[in-house]
């Protein structure tokens, strides 16, 4: 027995099983967060190089699984990234509303975190390139549920993807050819550079950032939310990993700037799409965009930086899936997420427009909210540095926020019309009230989401 | 192999590769892709055994043979699945061939200096599969093209990483993923037929 056949192989094996039945899509979801919690709680409690009793059985967890003489490897220190991503997939479970999600997000949600592990857990790495692939994969059917055409931006993330990785695997090769000619600094170069553009393709910077817009824009919000929140949260594990065990730092190469470059660039055109944007679902991409900059901007900052991107990550999930469930159920008043079919909307649902406001605001970084004191700790991190990172720090910001008050203006306008429709069942109503609770309560009591994020980050960095 | 067969194996890739991107009829594609694996399993036998690089092979085979006979039962349904032939836009794309196979044949003495251990019309084979797939890519919005796309991009970089690595892993997670490609493109094809999901 061993920790990869728990947190991998068994959750891959449930969800290729619930694959036949999609059709009990209520059982399937109450048995999936059942199984969630079971892993979430195998990832605290399960010791693992130890022998303990399991019912009548003296169990000993080994760490490390070995196929065809590539190892992979969930160690202890690794528990905080196991424990993270099923309470993710277990939180969107949660959230996810079964009349107006696929079905299909259940296993293939469930596949992909599985996925997002094996690519953690490899060993060598850069094979973890290849799982990534498999994602997208994955990630392509959720997005394209039966009964609707593939739009172009999921078959361009797709494209963007598959690119990545192929950049990836070769750049580890030549790294690899590095160690035979230790000192060539023009191989050393030109494989950082080949690994920097399949890196730009997985994290989607820019240029290659046209595809979030365009799966925001079209494709459904849930889902949408789910793949944005999880995939860049898996690449970024990945890249960290990657990016440690290649001993890339240790070659005396200066990283940090090509890191504050790729941040400031992606802020700023989140900044810059979030005050031109017309449509909510863009306005969601806007903010991915410039969360993408963010996490790259506190990666940057290396072991002052891991605990505020992973206070990010909490928070930008609880966010997103604010967001998304509102823009779920609002999708059933107004006929597209066109900013002028949205007109009034909060004067007809204003418990599910408080969701995406909330949402949005927060992950603009408004004062008072949740994302607030994380983003203040990352432009703290960051004063010392240029001062053009930090001015476009700010007005990347602003240009966030002036985005929300557009959507704010927008939603809040009387547009004339009187609705007796009402929107989402109780449960849902409730809960997006509780969730925006939280944002508020994170954003006064911010020490909370700091104490878990720099155990997760000493664990890690202590491997 | 002898010099001679390599380039006439050469010729015959990229006449394959061409083909596929300014072929109209979608049966021909798959045909042309078919044929297309057997040179791919051909360049890689020369650095590996014989009996790793039929791994290629069959999966490149089991692709071609998922996405012809996906749009072979939607022909029963659908009679005219013709892509729009169009005179001037092949003739574009054929002229676009000719560059990447031109630009991509002078690359080729900087590229060997990268590959150590490969013959030059290995280089120039993978390259101009990736050349290829990439204009494909580029080119098309057509899902089904895309992923044409996609497996020929991959094989331009399986003759190329051949000559790097022979790891059995790589070799099953690459034939996977060929297989997986062309499992979701007889998926995309028939997604908006299917019974509509929430």
């Amino acid at each position: 027995m061993s920790t990869p056949l728990i947190w991998i192989l068994l959750p891959m094996l449930a969800a290729g099983t619930s694959l036949f039945f999609l059709r009990y899509r209520y059982i399937l979801r109450w048995s999936g967060l059942g199984f969630g919690l079971i892993l979430v709680v195998s990832g605290l409690v399960l010791p693992i190089n130890e022998v303990f009793k399991f019912l009548f059985w003296e169990v000993k967890l080994s760490e490390q699984l070995l196929i065809f003489g590539r190892r992979f490897i969930l160690s202890g220190a690794d528990r905080p990234i196991v424990i993270l991503l099923f309470s993710l997939w277990l939180f969107w479970l949660f959230i996810m509303d079964p009349k107006l999600v696929p079905t299909q997000f259940i296993p293939l949600s469930l596949a992909g975190i599985c996925l997002i592990l094996t690519a953690y857990s490899v060993e060598p790495i850069f094979y973890g390139a290849l799982f990534f692939a498999f994602l997208a994969l994955i990630y392509v059917v959720l997005l394209s549920p039966p009964g609707k055409e593939p739009t172009p931006g999921v078959l361009r993330f797709l494209i963007f993807q598959i690119l990545g990785m192929l950049f990836i695997l070769f750049a580890a090769w030549l790294a690899s050819w590095i160690d035979l000619n230790s000192g060539n600094q023009v191989m050393l170069a030109r494989s950082l550079l080949i690994l920097a553009l399949g890196f730009s393709f997985l994290l989607s910077i820019f240029p290659f950032i046209s595809w979030i817009s365009m799966v925001s824009e079209r494709n459904h919000p849930f889902l949408s939310g789910y793949i944005f929140n999880t995939y860049f949260l898996g690449v970024f594990l990945f890249g960290t990993r990657f990016i440690l065990e290649g001993g890339w730092i240790g070659q005396g190469l200066d990283i940090q700037l090509p890191f504050q470059l790729a941040g400031v660039i992606m802020l700023s055109s989140g900044g810059l799409i979030a005050i031109f944007s017309k449509h909510l679902g863009r306005l969601m991409g806007a903010v991915i965009i410039a969360e993408i900059g963010r996490s790259l901007l506190a990666i940057s900052l290396f072991q002052a930086g891991f605990p505020i991107y992973f206070g990010m990550v909490i928070l930008q999930s609880i966010s997103l899936g604010v967001w998304s469930i509102s823009l779920t159920q609002l999708q059933q008043g107004i006929h597209d997420l066109d900013f002028q079919s949205a007109v009034g909307a909060a004067r007809l649902w204003p418990v599910i427009t408080s969701g995406l406001l909330l949402g949005y605001f927060t992950l603009a970084g408004v004062p008072l909210l949740g994302g607030f004191p994380i983003y203040w700790a990352l432009g703290s991190g960051l004063s010392f540095y240029p001062l053009w990172i930090n001015s476009i720090f700010v007005l990347s910001t602003l240009g966030l926020v002036y985005g929300g008050l557009r959507l704010l203006g927008v939603l809040t306008k009387n547009g004339g019309e009187e609705s007796i429709l009402i929107l989402a069942a109780p449960f849902y109503r409730y809960l997006i009230l509780g969730l925006n609770v939280l944002l508020v309560l994170i954003g006064f009591l911010p020490q909370l989401i700091f104490r878990i994020t720099r155990t997760i980050s000493d664990l890690l960095l202590g491997s | 192999m002898s010099d001679l067969l390599q380039s006439l194996l050469l010729a015959l890739l990229f006449l394959c590769g061409t083909g596929i991107l300014i072929g109209s009829s979608r049966r021909w594609m798959t045909g042309l892709l078919a044929l297309q694996y057997v040179e791919v399993f051909l360049f890689v036998s020369i650095s590996w055994p014989l009996e790793i690089a039929v791994v290629k092979l069959v999966a490149g085979w089991m692709a071609s043979a998922v996405l012809f006979l996906t749009y072979q039962n939607m022909i029963e349904a659908e009679p005219e699945s013709r892509f729009a032939a169009n005179p001037s836009g092949t003739a574009f794309k054929g002229f676009a061939a000719l560059l990447v196979g031109l630009s991509v044949y002078s690359l080729v003495p900087l590229a060997l200096r990268w590959f150590l251990g490969a013959t030059s019309q290995q280089v120039l084979g993978g390259l101009w599969l990736l050349g290829l797939g990439l204009l494909q890519l580029v080119l098309s919005r057509d899902s089904l093209r895309i992923i044409i796309g996609l497996l020929t991009v991959l094989s331009g970089f399986e003759i190329l990483y051949a000559t790097l690595e022979a790891s059995v892993l790589m070799t099953g997670l690459l034939a996977i993923l060929n297989i997986g490609f062309a499992f979701l493109g007889a998926y995309l094809l028939i997604a908006s037929n299917l019974e509509e999901s929430p």
